[in-house]
């Protein structure tokens, strides 16, 4: 028994093998409850989920990360006791008690959503290339402004069951940041920051978004906005 | 004021692709137009094939000077439809193909990992038993 028994990681992953199985027991030591989405990797990410303590949910292909996070809530929703859930990302940047003091948050219904943010206290961590861009991407985007949200594509975010029952990702990519941020802004629910440190590992960077990508995510935003309508 | 007819025309087909961009596309009435609109472009076609002189015709009246002018700017609007449609077609694939293996990762998942971490207690009740 753990105090963080109702407490359930969802951590998407797409050929992640060299990393994962350490990522989660490191996790694990905290968080008994974790289920690792395998989005159709083509390496051995599998076996090594199924060495570990975690509950893996394998797509039979591979739909993008958006999808895999989608999946695995919908997993962790219906596992009896589970009550808050917090997205983690694979490649071991985000520290286990970044997501304690988030569960607390939630925990104290101060906020129904806890977002991490690189922005707040700044460590200077942050490549700075990446943080001129993200900093951008936080004040351009209407949604996040009206959040005011500092950093609006951070894979780290806890949510309570109401905020998770809620969410229903449908940008199966990477604009799934975007349109988590957009869904907040809409939904009657308590959204709040916490600052977070992302650990930019030789192996997180070469996982990492390239910049280039932007484009891409900017490209589905605008279409998917449009054909809302 | 010789380009007006043709500009209009043109300018109501992008107009007309936009507005199937912002609607719903997928509801029954808009597949109608779309077959009517097929339907249209066929006899036009075949009709084109036996009357060439009558298409430049059109075109001239239209402010185009060859018919083989008139038939390209349609093609070109008719090319964007197409592009859309195929877009809009792939999208809600998409959309179907994620529920779908959802649907398969989450069953098959639950019944895996329930079996894995019914076993391991079963193992753990074991062990603890012989001690």
């Amino acid at each position: 028994m753990s105090d963080y028994d109702d407490v359930w990681l969802v951590i998407p992953a797409y050929n992640e093998g060299t990393v994962i199985a350490d990522v989660v027991e490191n996790a694990r030591k905290v968080f008994p409850n974790i289920v690792v989405v395998d989005d159709g990797s083509t390496d051995n990410s599998a076996e090594h989920i199924l060495t570990t303590g975690a509950h893996l949910v394998r797509h039979p292909v591979n739909l993008g990360q958006g999808a895999a996070l989608q999946t695995g809530l919908a997993y962790a929703l219906k596992q009896p006791g589970a009550a808050y859930f917090a997205t983690f990302d694979a490649d071991g940047q985000h520290q286990t008690p970044d997501v304690e003091k988030m569960v607390a948050l939630l925990r104290d219904d101060q906020a129904d959503v806890v977002l991490g943010s690189r922005f707040i206290e700044q460590t200077g961590e942050v490549p700075w290339i990446k943080r001129v861009v993200l900093r951008t991407a936080a004040t351009i985007s209407p949604t996040a402004r009206k959040l005011n949200l500092t950093d609006s594509h951070n894979g780290l975010r806890v949510l309570n069951r109401k905020a998770a029952a809620q969410l229903r990702i449908t940008m199966n990519g990477m604009a799934h940041a975007s349109e988590i941020v957009a869904f907040l802004a809409s939904a009657d629910l308590r959204v709040t920051e916490v600052p977070v440190d992302i650990l930019y590992t030789e192996y997180s960077r070469s996982k990492g978004q390239s910049l280039i990508n932007g484009v891409n995510i900017l490209f589905d935003i605008s279409l998917r906005e449009r054909a809302r309508k | 004021m010789k380009y007006i007819w043709i500009q209009l025309l043109l300018l109501v087909g992008t107009g007309a692709l936009v507005l199937t961009f912002v609607r719903r596309w997928d509801r029954a009435h808009t597949r109608a137009w779309k077959r009517m609109a097929f339907a249209a472009f066929v006899i036009a076609n075949v009709y084109a094939v036996f009357r060439p002189q009558d298409v430049t015709w059109i075109a001239n009246q239209l402010g185009v000077g060859r018919g083989t002018d008139l038939v390209l700017y349609l093609l070109v609007v008719a090319m964007a439809f197409m592009t859309l449609n195929s877009f809009m077609r792939f999208r809600s694939l998409e959309a179907k193909l994620t529920d779908l293996a959802r649907a398969i990762a989450v069953n098959d998942g639950q019944r895996v990992n329930d079996d894995r971490f019914t076993a391991e207690q079963a193992e753990v009740r074991a062990e603890t038993a012989d001690r």
